[in-house]
């Protein structure tokens, strides 16, 4: 197993690079410049643009030959320089220092409350197929998928924190993270970014279940004289659990920086999506190839770290 | 226990942890309990007494966050924004564009000629370290920062003028510690209202340790954190989250603050949200103190009781742009056709229509609030007799754009007896324009021209269409590459929008002189030129000159209509009725640093 991870670890390092290394030529290579935003102001006035438009693009360092950039670019990070973001003027490690907690509160607890949910419901409704609570189940899960998350978002604004004024509309950075205050900021976005993945998750964990009560083994456990929770939890369920977890682990790379994103918009939670999505637009390269690369490696990890909890999971699972 | 009852135990564990957490917001943040003092009508304070500060301003924006609030470097309005709350400029104006000094000690001095502009500062301005602010600061700011070749300061040629065939700065000087001169060669009456009313110094003696190496001055925690802002400013920086909120907490030391205790907020907090809804709701709740409001909500929002909602003049304009290039529709260029086609459209149905009511015509560049502002023989195209759709088709057919039918009607088609066609661009996501866009769509469909519609990503905008080139040169792409140039590709009309000074609209020469850098559409008018540049000679230093520079100019470009001006919005602002001292304007924030809490 040891030497499977480290094998894994030397992959996953390569991957990594060639990722950043692609991300780098591939910003540095479109038709756009961070001169652009200084464009309209430089034609209004300057005589000279393309020497006005030359000395901006030195000030951001981008007038230097391409694989000069990159190699100062990698002796700087593995120097722990991630370089500078222009679009926010700080460092750009202290910018995802600051900003990466609002990203992991939401995502953190937002799986929690998807997965918790969505795996308890989809258990409940495999046991009670066809029932009239295993229709209402199926229902909500279906009108969850289709609830685009930022109209959601928008309603719940509306109605908690407008009408009711149950909840602030917005998200207060202000308060300290590991507080109930700011459990109470989070439960409408971790509702809005939760829903549709809940609904996901019930579905899933309502088919892997099924599949599961039909085996051989859940038969002859019963005919054992178990007691049907133990049949369940131990045996139908753990064994559901294998693509289940797959699934969970493939949506955290996805989640932090896709799905997630529309809901710091809605509640005005700054966090890692907003920064990277504004950086993208702002041609600010030091921050996209730094979130590009962190998101890499956290796809990386968790597919690692999915194939570990495997063989936890499933011990006739090993690696060589 | 049945297993029936775990799902209900399960929702009422969450019904009792969400009772438990929520209890309403509790009090108003920001609104404090107590009263602030005040005379009789809450404005202004008794003598001997000053008023106690109190509660957090917050104003909501989704305009996006600013870049540095090392402001030289910036080109976004936020970054000036920010830093502005922290550090005046020389001065500002008024509702009625009156001058309302601050760091000028008495209004700038002009030489007869013209040429020379005499500052004098304040003498108890000081820096955060306690160093006084002299006008070595100013001169140092302008020679060394503004005008030097290592940082490329974006809005250096506010200070350049054509002199004896070179491009050259106008030159500062000190006179002494209070008072430095800015000379001229050229004459520019405007030159105050464009340039020297906004300058804003950094300190010389911070600022020299990071001379001539842009990165360093660039990351220079000084500047990035304005920690030496002293008491030149409302407020004094205390937090920046990105993407969050801006904070400032009340500068003690304020220099106007010395006599009557302003400012009188606690703190201000710029608030950023990710999108309008969730700024609308915010407002609605009375989560923010103030924010700009939406058209299609500014009737709910009146309704509220808890917030003023003022409807306020601006001076930016909606219009649409001819293409005169090579690559537009030929007929174009020909000022009959273009006054025809305004002749179509009509303003006052465009408004109340695509604006909900919050605009006003417009006829030239100039917005009535100006203090230049001339209706007197304006070329009003679109409104009463001149929204003529019946003349509109006579003048097209005048200029071969159509024939008459049997019945006595005109059918409006190209001089190849084909339909009309055109093609309108505009930018996505700016609905006032997309509608502006589709609205004339119809109007024109009304008279026989067929318009297909372009919505375009706004970058797209700039660099396919509004940008050009000689065709088959190596000329880069800019906004007038010249006479000859064309864009990528091609169109015929544009909805756009630009922006005036109100106290200075001779900078919108940049857009109708013909050599000029924004002259995207290819507009060339010789007596356009001549009464802009007129406009920075000695006959405009008089008032009565300038008024009837601006008048004849007005007049000329409403009747030659290189682009048909169709309104200039209003803006719509909803401020908490808990705040006093405000004066709805089209500058209201000018005195904002003497608002209150009631």
């Amino acid at each position: 197993m040891r030497d499977y991870i480290l094998k894994r670890l030397f992959y996953s390092a390569i991957i990594a690079w060639g990722v950043f290394t692609v991300t780098f030529f591939l910003l540095r290579l479109g038709p756009t410049s961070p001169a652009d935003k200084y464009l309209a102001n430089i034609s209004a006035r300057a005589s000279n643009v393309a020497e006005v438009v030359a000395a901006i693009e030195a000030r951001y360092g981008v007038d230097q030959p391409l694989w000069k950039q990159y190699v100062d670019y990698v002796s700087n990070l593995v120097r722990g320089n991630w370089g500078w973001s222009l679009s926010t003027s700080m460092p750009v490690m202290e910018l995802i220092k600051r900003h990466w907690i609002y990203s992991f509160q939401l995502v953190f607890l937002s799986f929690i409350f998807a997965a918790t949910l969505g795996m308890l419901i989809g258990l409940y409704s495999a046991v009670k197929q066809y029932t009239k609570l295993d229709y209402i189940a199926t229902f909500f899960s279906f009108v969850g998928i289709s609830i685009p998350n930022f109209w959601l978002g928008i309603m719940l604004i509306l109605i908690f924190g407008v009408q009711l004024g149950w909840f602030k509309t917005y998200y207060d950075t202000s308060l300290p993270i590991v507080s109930l205050a700011n459990l109470k900021a989070l439960i409408l976005p971790v509702i809005t970014l939760g829903t549709g993945i809940t609904a996901g998750y019930t579905r899933y964990t309502r088919s892997s279940v099924l599949d599961n009560l039909r085996k051989e083994f859940v038969l002859t456990a019963r005919a054992k004289g178990l007691k049907e929770r133990q049949v369940l939890i131990k045996h139908v369920f753990r064994n559901a659990l294998l693509p289940i977890v797959t699934i969970i682990m493939f949506d955290l790379g996805a989640i932090v920086f896709g799905g997630a994103y529309l809901t710091e918009i809605i509640f005005g939670i700054p966090g890692l999506g907003r920064i990277s999505f504004n950086a993208i637009f702002a041609d600010d390269y030091a921050v996209v190839v730094a979130v590009t690369l962190i998101g890499t490696i956290l796809v990386l990890m968790t597919n690692l770290v999915t194939d570990v909890l495997y063989t936890v999971l499933d011990p006739r699972i090993k690696y060589t | 226990m049945s297993k029936a009852k775990y799902p209900v135990i399960l929702v009422l564990l969450l019904s009792v942890l969400i009772a438990g957490c929520f209890g309403g917001k509790g009090k108003e943040e920001g609104v404090p309990t107590g009263n602030g003092k005040g005379g009789a009508n809450g404005l202004s304070t008794p003598p001997g007494q000053k008023r106690q500060p109190s509660g957090t301003y917050i104003s909501g924006t989704s305009a996006g966050d600013a870049e540095t609030l090392n402001f030289i470097l910036a080109a976004d309005s936020a970054s000036f924004g920010y830093a502005g709350l922290t550090i005046d400029s020389l001065a500002t104006y008024d509702n009625q564009f009156k001058v309302q000094l601050r760091h000028l000690g008495k209004p700038v001095q002009v030489s007869d000629d013209g040429l020379v502009y005499t500052i004098t500062i304040r003498d108890d301005l000081k820096w955060s370290d306690g160093q006084k602010v002299t006008s070595e600061d100013y001169v140092y700011t302008m020679k060394n920062l503004m005008f030097s070749d290592w940082l490329n300061y974006t809005y250096k040629s506010d200070w350049e003028e054509e002199a004896g065939g070179q491009t050259v700065f106008v030159k500062p000087e000190v006179v002494n510690e209070t008072t430095f001169t800015i000379t001229r060669q050229t004459v520019y009456p405007e030159f105050f209202d464009n340039a020297i009313i906004n300058l804003v110094p950094y300190p010389k003696h911070i600022a020299q340790k990071y001379e001539g190496d842009v990165k360093a001055f660039t990351e220079a925690e000084e500047f990035n954190k304005l920690t030496y802002t002293g008491n030149l400013g409302t407020f004094k920086y205390e937090e920046w989250v990105r993407n969050d909120k801006f904070v400032a907490s009340r500068n003690p030391d304020f220099y106007l603050g010395k006599e009557d205790g302003s400012p009188y907020f606690e703190k201000t907090m710029v608030k950023l949200f990710g999108s309008t809804p969730a700024r609308m709701a915010a407002l609605e709740a009375g989560d923010i103190t103030s924010s700009g409001i939406e058209q299609t909500e500014a009737q709910k929002f009146q309704a509220l009781p808890h917030l003023n909602v003022h409807i306020l003049p601006t001076s930016g304009y909606l219009m649409l742009m001819y293409n005169l290039r090579g690559n537009g529709w030929d007929a174009l260029k020909d000022k009959s056709v273009r006054q025809a086609l305004a002749m179509a459209i009509n303003k006052e149905t465009l408004i109340q229509s695509v604006l909900l009511g919050f605009g006003e015509p417009a006829f030239s560049f100039i917005p009535k609030v100006s203090p230049w502002y001339v209706d007197e023989g304006l070329a009003k195209y679109g409104v009463g007799p001149l929204f003529d759709k019946n003349k509109a088709r006579e003048m097209l057919l005048q200029a071969g754009y159509g024939s008459r039918r049997i019945d006595g009607s005109i059918e409006v088609k190209a001089k190849d007896g084909k339909p009309l066609k055109l093609t309108i661009v505009t930018n996505i996501g700016n609905k006032s324009r997309e509608q502006a866009a589709f609205f004339i769509k119809q109007e024109l469909a009304e008279i026989g021209i067929e318009v297909d519609i372009q919505l375009l990503p706004w970058p797209t905008l700039l660099r396919q269409y509004l940008m050009n080139k000689e065709p088959g040169s190596n000329q880069e792409l800019r906004y007038n590459g010249g006479p000859k140039a064309i864009s990528e590709k091609p169109w015929d009309l544009m909805v756009i929008g630009f922006n005036t000074n109100p106290v200075s609209p001779s900078g919108q020469e940049v857009f109708f002189k013909s050599d000029s850098g924004l002259n995207g559409n290819g507009y060339a008018n010789a007596k356009v030129d001549e009464l802009f540049t007129r406009l920075r000679t000695v006959e405009a230093v008089k008032e009565s000159g300038r008024r009837a520079l601006y008048a004849e100019l007005s007049r000329l470009i409403s009747e030659d209509m290189p682009v048909d001006f169709l309104a200039f919005e209003k803006g719509i602002t909803g401020i908490k009725k808990s705040v006093q001292g405000v004066e709805p304007g089209i500058n209201m924030g000018y005195n904002s640093h003497r608002w209150f809490y009631e």
